[in-house]
């Protein structure tokens, strides 16, 4: 890039737009969101579309919510939400026996991912997370311009030694996904406790729950209960997944009263919707027969898909939470088109640094059944071009 | 050499007397940038051209001039309101005719086009802007036999070599490889590694325990959207540095704007398991063996669809090309329907002799367009080119519109470049029957 010019000739000014952005925003890449169903159903010609890409609740949402959408009043809409969602941070408060002040809510787990570093990173301080796991910390770090310390995984999972070495006197925030978007392996109660304790409040420790609810491991560690004793633990948490109500955009966060009165500083009010804040109140009202079905939605899909992985000899990553990962012997974005052709959108894994990998949403059995046929047909087509 | 990194602008109306000031300008200017004197010299006669076209066919045009240093090569840059088609005679092919006082006035910009490393041309709304690009010097190394080495201990991925290893590399390359699988600046390591500095090429090396070269990967932005590679250069017996390079070059991509990733020049340790075939070229070597050239795709993201222009001729190719590869794109068909045109065309041309390859794209497409695209291959064919290429974005209705012209003047669409230019590149090549 060319320094500042000299000016010969003239001095007329011209706006030189680039000098007016930071470098951290210049060389960071747009996330591009993909188009609407309407359209990628008329540039692929099929009659439906299936989306098995972002580990949505094909379930959802559950009926107590249906209820708050069908009776929402139209005269509700010209006023303004409650600002800081004081009535749903007061159910919250009470399922999980806290203070309400120590629940943040936001339009989407991502507004309070943003919301911590900004409320705890200055410049020369860095964030620590995996090399492949929710991209969002790396993001908001990076287009913040604070560094983004990736430490790859290990055996799919976030690699605690590692992490704790990654630290240094500027280490502000670890975030720790948990189960791990896209691999879904977890971190148990004792290894998240030894992390903890090694980590020894010289930083702040994200434990980003957003699949919480399709864990059924006993060994799986509470968030919500580790921060009693570790007051530098936030627990991120979402309505998007378990909750299904990934449209109206709503998450939270829950910390040590003191963390949260410091991130509430830099947090927008206003930001979530009135429908958002009741749905969510309704939501949790249902949490058992909800819960329990959507488990066995998941459990079937896994039961049907993994198995065909299997003998079709593809390496796969089947943990956690309501999707896996299958490693294919071609690139994921020609799968991605393929199925597409088929009215089936997976995730294309290649720009989460997972080459040739898609991440499958696991869903209800007829649309797994579907996903199954369209599969193993185009794997089948490609090994003979494949050798 | 020591080089300021600083341009220098300028703005001016066309006229004969400034002449001097920028002859001044680029003489001065230039080798502080970092040309030497016999580059600087040639650079300077080009910008006097210019002007001096300028002064004759617009006069009082006000004119925008800058001198930039790229690390690599300075750029002199105009921009300009006048009629682009004026421009006719920067053609490879251009011939004016002599007894044409009109056409003499345009020899200073066969004069201009020939000084200088290469050109661009292209229009904004009513303003040209055209870019003479002047390369620095280097010394060039020759080709020495060499063995590949055996590596010791394991492989290792340097993402951002250092500029004494990347001109190793070069090195490397050119003693293992023949000059067609390497990228032309190779046999000028110093100018790669400036072009690397510049960020105008990135290169990832892999090394052995003891830090010996064991393999090199490099690639340039085509486009926004489209990324060319060259190698994977394996300077080792280890079969598996390949992999780690092309893995590399995949992830390092994957998370840029980039769409598509194609191979410009592909060695046959490729792992292209992670590629689609985009199909091939036909090549003439110079001992006149032909040859086949695969080109190697990699799609980066989701495919979101797009539109594309297409002159008819060119559907029935394009049709099969697209569902081949599965991506999703409405093409609309385009052709002249008596539209008012320039009356020249301009294209431009890049020029690898030693290859006797020639590429065009067109810049101006002018009334003139089917006459010099045959001059152009006549011109061409006159000096031996036996391969001959014309690429076309599809983003550009006027691009594609000369498909036409193109199949009658003996091309044939070879390859489609998903995300190559603005939009999807589509490349013919010269084929006479």
């Amino acid at each position: 890039m060319a320094a500042d010019p000299i000016w010969w000739c003239s001095s007329m000014s011209l706006l030189d737009f680039n000098r007016l952005v930071p470098a951290h925003i210049q060389s960071f890449e747009v996330y591009v969101p993909s188009k609407p169903d309407t359209e990628f159903m008329r540039l692929y010609g099929v009659d439906h579309l299936y989306r098995l890409n972002n580990n949505e609740n094909a379930l959802g949402p559950p009926p107590e919510v249906f209820d708050i959408l069908q009776a929402f009043p139209p005269r509700a809409v010209p006023v303004y939400p409650n600002g800081d969602c004081f009535d749903l941070r007061n159910v919250l408060a009470e399922k999980f026996n806290k203070d309400p002040e120590q629940f943040l809510v936001g339009n989407g787990s991502c507004e309070v991912i943003a919301s911590v570093i900004k409320a705890f990173c200055q410049e020369g301080d860095n964030i620590i997370t995996a090399d492949k796991t929710f991209a969002v910390y790396e993001w908001v770090a990076q287009f913040s311009g604070f560094e983004a310390k990736l430490v790859p995984l290990k055996d799919h999972a976030f690699d605690l030694d590692a992490m704790i070495l990654a630290m240094d006197d500027r280490t502000k925030i670890l975030f720790v996904c948990n189960p791990n978007n896209p691999t879904g392996t977890y971190w148990n109660t004792t290894t998240m406790t030894d992390f903890l304790d090694r980590v020894d409040n010289r930083a702040l420790v994200v434990i980003d729950e957003a699949y919480c609810e399709y864990v059924e491991a006993p060994d799986f560690p509470d968030g919500l209960a580790l921060m009693e004793r570790y007051p530098n633990v936030i627990v991120f948490r979402t309505f998007s997944k378990m909750y299904a109500l990934a449209s109206l955009r709503i998450g939270y966060l829950c910390g040590a009263l003191d963390v949260v009165n410091m991130v509430r500083r830099t947090h927008v009010v206003y930001s979530v919707n009135t429908l958002a804040q009741r749905s969510a109140a309704a939501a949790l009202s249902n949490d058992g027969s909800f819960i329990r079905d959507t488990r066995k939605m998941v459990g079937d899909a896994k039961a049907l898909v993994c198995p065909l992985l299997e003998e079709l000899g593809l390496d796969f990553l089947c943990n956690q939470g309501n999707y896996l990962m299958v490693h294919l012997p071609f690139s994921d974005t020609l799968m991605y088109r393929k199925l597409m052709t088929k009215g089936i959108m997976v995730r294309t894994m290649t720009g989460f640094r997972f080459p040739n990998w898609i991440r499958v949403s696991l869903v209800q059995m007829p649309v797994m059944e579907e996903f199954c046929v369209a599969f193993q047909q185009i794997i089948q087509e490609m090994r003979p071009q494949r050798g | 050499m020591i080089k300021l990194n600083q341009p220098v602008l300028m703005e001016l109306q066309a006229d004969m007397a400034w002449i001097p000031l920028v002859q001044a300008v680029v003489e001065q200017g230039a080798p502080v940038l970092g040309l030497d004197r016999s580059k600087t010299l040639r650079l300077t006669m080009a910008v006097e051209e210019i002007v001096s076209h300028l002064a004759r066919t617009a006069l009082g045009t006000k004119i925008g001039f800058s001198l930039k240093p790229y690390g690599w090569h300075v750029l002199a840059e105009f921009s300009f309101r006048a009629d682009p088609s004026h421009l006719w005679a920067m053609n490879l092919a251009a011939k004016p005719n002599l007894s044409d006082p009109n056409d003499l006035d345009h020899l200073g910009l066969l004069l201009a086009s020939r000084m200088v490393d290469g050109f661009t041309l292209h229009l904004e709304g009513e303003v040209v802007h055209l870019a003479l690009r002047q390369d620095c010097s280097y010394p060039v190394v020759t080709k020495i036999a060499a063995d590949p080495i055996r590596s010791k201990g394991k492989l290792t991925i340097v993402p951002a070599p250092e500029s004494a290893f990347i001109q190793a590399a070069c090195v490397r390359a050119v003693n293992l490889y023949p000059a067609r699988k390497n990228h032309t600046a190779f046999s000028m390591p110093g100018k790669v590694a400036d072009m690397v500095a510049q960020k105008d090429m990135d290169m990832a090396l892999v090394l052995d325990e003891t830090s010996a070269l064991a393999g090199m990967i490099c690639w340039q932005a085509l486009s926004e959207k489209g990324i060319g590679f060259f190698g994977p250069y394996v300077f080792c017996r280890e079969e598996q540095a390949a992999a780690l390079l092309t893995e590399h070059l995949i992830q390092r991509v994957a998370r840029t704007k980039a769409m598509g990733l194609f191979s410009e020049l592909a060695t046959p340790e490729l792992t292209t398991k992670e590629f689609e075939s985009l199909g091939h070229f036909s090549y003439v070597q110079s001992d006149g063996q032909a040859s086949r050239e695969e080109v190697w795709y990699r799609h980066l993201g989701e495919d979101m669809g797009a539109s594309v222009w297409a002159h008819p001729a060119m559907v029935s190719f394009l049709s099969a090309a697209y569902g081949r590869l599965v991506l999703m794109r409405d093409i609309r068909e385009t052709c002249g329907f008596g539209e008012a045109l320039p009356r020249r065309s301009v294209f431009s041309t890049q020029l690898r002799p030693e290859l006797g390859e020639a590429t065009l794209m067109p810049m101006v497409t002018g009334a003139d367009a089917k006459d010099c695209v045959a001059r152009h291959v006549d011109t061409l064919c006159r000096e031996n080119f036996s391969n001959i290429f014309f690429k076309l974005d599809l983003a550009f209705g006027w691009q594609a519109a000369l498909g036409g012209v193109l199949m009658e003047n003996g091309f044939k669409p070879r390859l489609l470049l998903p995300h190559g230019g603005r939009s999807d590149l589509v490349v013919f090549q010269y084929e006479p029957a």
